[in-house]
Order: C-alpha cells, then structure tokens, then sequence
C-alpha cells in the first residue's frame, strides 16, 4: 500500500505523546494494585479486579479519543493537505488504524502483565502457560472483541463528521453517530448472545493453585490449597463477528475518506 | 487543456461561492486570479483541486475529475497547514514518502534559497512557515500549480522571496494558478488575469494585452472591482 510507511511514521509523530501517556499510565495502575495489595476491611483481590477493570476501561476511551480527536486536524489544514496525498482513502485509514490498534495492544499487554502481578500478589500460583495466556492471549482476545472495532468504528464517526464539516453541518451526523452508538452496541450484544455457539471454545488458565482458607489442611501439614482447572473459556464466535465488522468499518471509513470534502 | 471549469456553480449554505463559471487552462501560462474577499478565488481553486465539489457543472483537470488526478497537481492552501512538531527535515520525509514527484534537492535548494530555518514550525514566524510549504510545494514536479494566497500576512522580505521563487521554478510546460491580495507586487508575474467579483468571472484577460492597453493590472483590478 503506497505511502503506507510514512503515513504511519506521520501518525506516530501525531499521537505518539498520547500513546506514551496512555501506557505511561499504566505506572499508576500499577502503584495502585501495589498499595491495594493489604487493603484493610475489604477483599484485597476484589480491589484488583476493579482497578484492572477500571484500567481496561479507561484504556479503551483514552485510545478512542486518541483516534478521533478532529480538533487541531480539520481546522487547521492538516486533514486538507492529506487529502492531496496521492494515497488511497485505505492507506490513510489503514495507517491510523494500525497505530492506534497497536498502541491499544501494548497497553492491553501490559496490563495482562500487571493482572498475573496481582494474582502473584494474591498469593495464586499461575503455570506458566497460564501465565502466558493471561499476558498474551486474554489481552489479544480482548483486543480482537472490542479494541479493533472500537478503533474502527471512532474512525469512521471521524471521517463521516469530517466529510460535513464544509458545510458546517458537521454536528448533525456527529450527533446522530454519537446518540446510536449505544443502540448499536446493544443490538449487537443481543446479535452476539444469538449467536448459535457451535465452534469449540479456547480454554484458558489451565490450571490456578491459590492458597485456601476453606479447605482442610493436607495430610502432610502443607497449606490447604485450591486448584481449579480450565477458568475460562473463550468463545471463538465473539472474534469472528467483531473482526468482520472491524474490516466493514474500516472499508467504509476509507471510502468516506475519498469523498471527503475539506 | 490542462484544466477547465464548464459552467460550473459551487453553493454553499449561506452563500454562492462560484456561479456559472467557465474558464480553460492550458499549459505554460501564470494566471493571477484576483478578487475581493469573498468574490471566489479559494472555491475555484479549491475546486480545481477536487477538495470541493460542484454543486452543478464539470471540473476537470488532467482530462478527469481532479480528485482523481491529485499527483499531478498542486495546491498551496490559505490554511497555515503543517504540523507543529515539523522540522523542514520532517517535511522532506513527509513529502518524499507520498508524492513520487518530490526532488530532494530541488526541496534544499529553495531552503536555503528562501533562507527556512532548520526547527520545528511551531518556533518560526508565519513569513517561514509560508517560505518552508512553498518550498515544499515547488519541490514537486506537478504540471499544475494552484497557489491560494501563498503572499497573505508575510512580511514584504518573505513576499520578494517567494515570488522570485516562483518565477525562478516555473516551466513552460507548467501551469500555476496564483490568488492574491497583492496584485501590484505580483502583476509582473502574470501572463493572464482573471477577476472575480461576486462568485463570477468578471473579466479574463492577458497581462500583455493590458500593458498593450496602456493599463496596468492593478488600474484593471480598480476599474473592474472598485
């Protein structure tokens, strides 16, 4: 894809600062887990799991900002001049994708990292290909159901209100995008929970050992403990659906982007 | 011809940016287009660059529609358009990487000739801001140059630069298109003039054929405008 290469190199100097701070904040996730770790009057594990949640969250507006953010890009020319790149509307959009796609995986990464780190903290033993799928495979699954098509779909709302904006009616579909994306969401979770589930499901976190205080001791003295066995399966179905409306975003997105007016 | 507008009228929510406009564009000529604010120079040149389309009509550049011929043209516009982080050296990466038609050295050469400094554009003024995006814009080699008040807010030091710039890179086979407020310093440039008034084209007409007259482009522009 022509001009794919500096059209990413120009998305990095763009938005690298937000991708740094975005991962840059990770530090204070982390501190957080850290200082949860004894918390006093409540369950320890149960503050983890909100602040990881929190921070998967987070992570997921701060990266959709970081695509969509209009102000800066229109106003001041910078949409105008790309649209007289000789590149294709896909190389464009391809370019901001993958940046932010990959910038959302190194987060989501890390803060799989930081999950199996609080897991340690909470004294649960993780084998090692556990350890892995909850630092890899968890994050990328994540990444495949809701960051791609979460980055997709603020690129399209993007290059839509964009293509408006000369008009200075700009704000009508931005509005209308804005105000059905949760009516999307949800006909696409009760699409999702139709879905007939017939592919086999990826198991994940085979085996867990945690210290137990609601089991016996063993024989032998040693500390009670609790295994469980296949925590979690993964649905396949979920993938496959979000990634083929990843690509329809994304197809749309670079072909609204050639019929942008700037 | 290079480009043509056949009767073509752009109408915005407001306003009529052009009406009913038709005008050729062969190759190898400089054309001041000049007007009030407001009369359509941005929408005809915009236009031409396929960044607007029209309402009704045909714009055609290179034989189709502009939009599909965008390597092979030009456009400078009003907009102060560069990224605050860009160095010159960014701008060359950024410009070698998309257009094919880039020269490097051609790209050097107007730096130091229209003396850019080597830092980030948000630390120079706006008279280098617009000396480094017509650098790069003349480092291409385009058969169509459209130049939207490249002159607009510089100092007149910067202004003489830029329009010996301009004549410096200019061939025969090259055709540039030049919006302005500043018709008395540039009028040297032109070999035809168009004036706009109120989205029409109020007189097209060649700057030789005006000296011939025994008028200057400016006592057109007061006598056709004023």
């Amino acid at each position: 894809m022509k001009g794919f290469k500096t059209l990413f190199w120009l998305e990095l100097r763009r938005s690298g600062v937000w991708a740094l701070a975005l991962i840059g904040s990770l530090a204070f996730w982390a501190w957080g887990l850290y200082q949860a770790r004894g918390v006093e009057g409540g369950d320890p594990a149960e503050v983890h799991a909100i602040l990881l949640a929190m921070a998967a969250a987070i992570g997921a507006i701060i990266l959709a900002l970081m695509v969509g953010r209009l102000r800066g890009e229109t106003r001041g020319g910078q949409y105008q001049l790309l649209l007289l790149t000789p590149p294709s509307g896909a190389a464009h959009i391809a370019a901001r994708f993958t940046f932010a796609l990959a910038t959302g995986t190194a987060y989501y990464i890390i803060l799989g990292g930081l999950a199996w780190w609080s897991l340690r903290m909470m004294g649960t033993s993780v084998d090692a290909g556990s350890a892995a799928q909850l630092v890899l495979a968890i994050p990328l699954y994540g990444t495949a159901i809701a960051i791609a098509p979460l980055v997709a779909w603020t690129l399209l709302l993007m290059v839509f209100i964009s293509a408006y904006r000369i008009s200075g009616t700009g704000w009508i579909p931005g509005v209308v995008m804005v105000l059905g994306t949760p009516f999307a969401l949800r006909w696409l979770f009760e699409g999702i929970g139709r879905v007939a589930y017939s592919l086999p499901a990826w198991p994940l976190l085979g085996r867990l050992t945690s210290a137990s205080t609601f089991l016996p001791a063993a024989g032998d003295g040693s500390p009670p403990k609790a295994v469980v066995d296949n925590v979690i399966q993964l649905s396949q179905e979920p993938v496959w659906i979000m990634l083929a409306l990843t690509i329809v975003f994304l197809v749309v997105a670079s072909r609204v982007w050639r019929e942008v007016e700037a | 011809m290079l480009a043509s507008l056949d009767r073509v009228t752009k109408r915005y929510p407001r306003a009529d940016g052009l009406r009913d406009f038709t005008v050729g564009f062969p190759a190898g000529e400089v054309v001041g287009v000049l007007g009030l604010n407001g009369s359509g120079k941005s929408t005809l040149l915009k236009l031409l660059a396929g960044l607007l389309f029209p309402t009704s009509g045909t714009v055609t550049a290179f034989g189709g529609p502009p939009r599909l011929n965008r390597a092979k043209l030009i456009y400078l516009g009003e907009n102060d358009s560069l990224w605050t982080w860009m160095s010159p050296k960014d701008a060359e990466a950024f410009m070698r990487g998309l257009y094919d038609d880039f020269d490097v050295a051609r790209y050097r050469g107007l730096l130091d000739s229209l003396s850019v400094p080597q830092r980030k554009t948000k630390a120079m003024s706006k008279g280098e801001r617009g000396r480094l995006r017509l650098a790069m814009a003349l480092a291409r080699d385009a058969k169509l140059y459209l130049l939207d008040e490249p002159l607009a807010g510089i100092d007149l030091l910067s202004r003489e630069k830029i329009l010996q710039s301009i004549v410096r890179e200019w061939h025969k086979d090259e055709t540039i298109l030049l919006s302005t407020h500043e018709v008395a310093e540039a009028e040297g440039l032109f070999d035809r003039v168009l004036y706009l008034r109120d989205g029409r084209l109020a007189l097209d007409v060649g700057a030789e054929d005006l000296r011939n007259q025994g008028r200057s482009v400016v006592q057109a522009f007061r006598e056709v405008l004023g």
